[in-house]
């Protein structure tokens, strides 16, 4: 335990100096998540406007007015940023020009190293995003409602952020049989933005596709804990709620080990 | 006219590389479908609960996604690829190569190569306009085509411009890559009615990223949503902004040092 806590204090302190390296570089990126979840709201917005204030769904009775859509959205603008992660992007480019062979020699499995500095960019960029959020928070004005369950968004959120990341990692190891993740990667987000409730809060979707994002890992990393805060959850859904998100854990750790096994021998590294 | 054999020959060793990566197509098209069901499907959820957004209909806005893919297809297939490689280029010293040649320097910067496959978006947005145009049930007259035609290569030019600006930047900045994720920030909102927005986004996506005319004002043209911009206008924003470009161009490029001093 002592072990991996060095380890990670050690690999926290270089990627936090890194990121302070390219403070500007960082905030850009970390802007990219903004663009989602406003765009979303100027959606939504204009079509509760449409419609009186009030998007009511006849079949399952949920209803968002204007500023339930703001706080659905700008809360899931925060949390997608806490549970956020880009390996599948970079792995791509580690396997194909041969980047990752120096880790492979180091004596720790990369993606401590890897998870470390996503922990770094979440909190330097956090510390810095937190007066835009604020400032958001007080234009938009959100009609939030908190109930007895919404602290336990926290936990929610941190297996949402671990789950996420184990799972964009597996995605990752693609890039050890077929060098055309694009793809991959476009599925992936396209079936994000749908069944984690990205483009429309889940309980506004069809049935069937609400249906899907129920039991779908997606739910369980992305609006899962927006709803929850929001107190949207009801009391006899929560249990059931983080008892998915665990098992999805276990399942994308398991998926992990087996493909980076089997995609180790794969790899024939350029240049060593 | 020598510029245009010139070219031909440019492109044609671009598709012969291009070529040697023929499954890249179908790549390509399964991603640029996956990403079109995802904007598609997400107005269609929208339009499930309402019958129009500040006044767009849901086909005329399938219109406005159409001619998105389109213009993000054209300009990823001509005019992105190329402008990367100048700002390499300028921060390398190897743009010394491009100057040398007896040609116009920003024609062969700037059209230096294609990337055939990146089609696939120009291809799915072709077809979706097909689509979307025969959803609309208006019939389509020379002057609305003629509009639409001439408002597409204003969109065309402006964004020429706009990446031309923007590389010219790197001969004082050398690196511009934030600035250019601030540009596709902006470029992505425009994939929806900009009359969503608040009033100082819709400015700025009019002045400072002028997806306006890009995309809004050929949509419109198209899909007879009478806009607010007589034709001429659209016309000189694309004749000016491609004067401006090329003269702040010709400008920077006195401040480029090379690879030697």
């Amino acid at each position: 335990m002592k072990y991996w806590l060095n380890l990670y204090r050690a690999n926290l302190r270089v990627a936090i100096a890194n990121m302070l390296q390219y403070r500007f570089t960082i905030l850009i990126w970390a802007v990219w998540g903004f663009v989602g979840p406003l765009i979303s709201l100027a959606v939504w917005s204009a079509a509760s406007a449409a419609r009186g204030g009030t998007i009511v769904n006849k079949t399952t009775g949920a209803s968002f007015a204007a500023g339930d859509f703001a706080a659905y959205f700008l809360v899931y603008m925060i949390f997608g940023h806490l549970m956020m992660s880009w390996d599948a992007f970079e792995f791509a480019s580690r396997v194909q020009n041969g980047g990752l062979s120096p880790a492979l020699l180091k004596p720790v499995h990369p993606i401590h190293r890897d998870a470390a500095s996503n922990i770094a960019f979440k909190l330097t960029t956090s510390a810095m995003l937190l007066p835009v959020w604020a400032l958001l928070f007080v234009m938009l004005k959100p009609h939030i409602t908190l109930n007895a369950f919404s602290l336990l968004a926290i936990p929610a959120l941190v297996l949402g952020a671990m789950l996420r990341y184990v799972l964009q990692y597996t995605l990752a190891l693609a890039a050890f049989w077929t060098t055309r993740v694009d793809a991959i990667n476009q599925l992936y987000n396209t079936l994000d933005s749908f069944l984690a409730g990205r483009i429309a809060p889940i309980s506004l979707m069809p049935a069937w596709i609400a249906g899907f994002a129920l039991y779908s890992p997606f739910r369980a990393m992305g609006s899962f804990p927006v709803e929850l805060a929001l107190g949207r959850v009801p009391a006899e859904q929560i249990l059931p709620g983080f008892a998915l998100q665990s098992v999805w854990l276990c399942v994308a750790i398991l998926l992990l080990r087996a493909l980076w096994t089997a995609g180790i021998k794969q790899y024939s590294s350029v240049g060593a | 006219m020598r510029y245009l054999r010139l070219l031909k020959v440019l492109y044609r060793t671009s598709i012969q590389t291009d070529m040697e990566y023929r499954a890249d197509f179908f790549t390509r098209i399964l991603a640029s479908l996956l990403g079109l069901v995802a904007t598609v499907g997400g107005l269609a959820i929208t339009y499930g609960y309402t019958t129009s957004l500040k006044g767009w209909t849901y086909p005329q806005v399938l219109v406005l996604v159409a001619v998105y893919y389109v213009m993000d297809g054209l300009t990823e297939m001509f005019i992105a690829p190329n402008m990367r490689n100048v700002m390499t280029q300028v921060r390398e010293g190897t743009l010394d190569f491009v100057l040398l040649k007896p040609v116009s320097a920003q024609f062969l910067a700037s059209f230096r190569s294609m990337v055939v496959w990146r089609a696939a978006n120009v291809l799915v947005g072709i077809g979706l306009t097909a689509y979307s145009v025969g959803r609309l049930g208006a019939h389509i007259g020379l002057t609305q085509a003629l509009s639409f035609a001439i408002t597409m290569a204003a969109g065309c030019a402006v964004v020429y411009s706009l990446w031309l600006v923007l590389v010219t930047l790197t001969f004082w900045f050398v690196r511009v890559d934030n600035i250019e994720q601030i540009v596709w920030q902006g470029f992505e909102a425009a994939r929806y009615p900009i009359e969503i927005y608040p009033s100082w986004l819709r400015g700025a996506l009019t002045y400072a990223v002028p997806v306006a005319f890009i995309i809004t004002i050929p949509a419109q043209a198209l899909s007879g949503r009478s806009g607010h911009m007589p034709l001429f206008v659209a016309c000189l924003v694309g004749i000016l902004s491609l004067t401006a470009s090329s003269l702040f161009w010709k400008h920077g490029l006195k401040s480029y040092t090379g690879a030697s001093s």
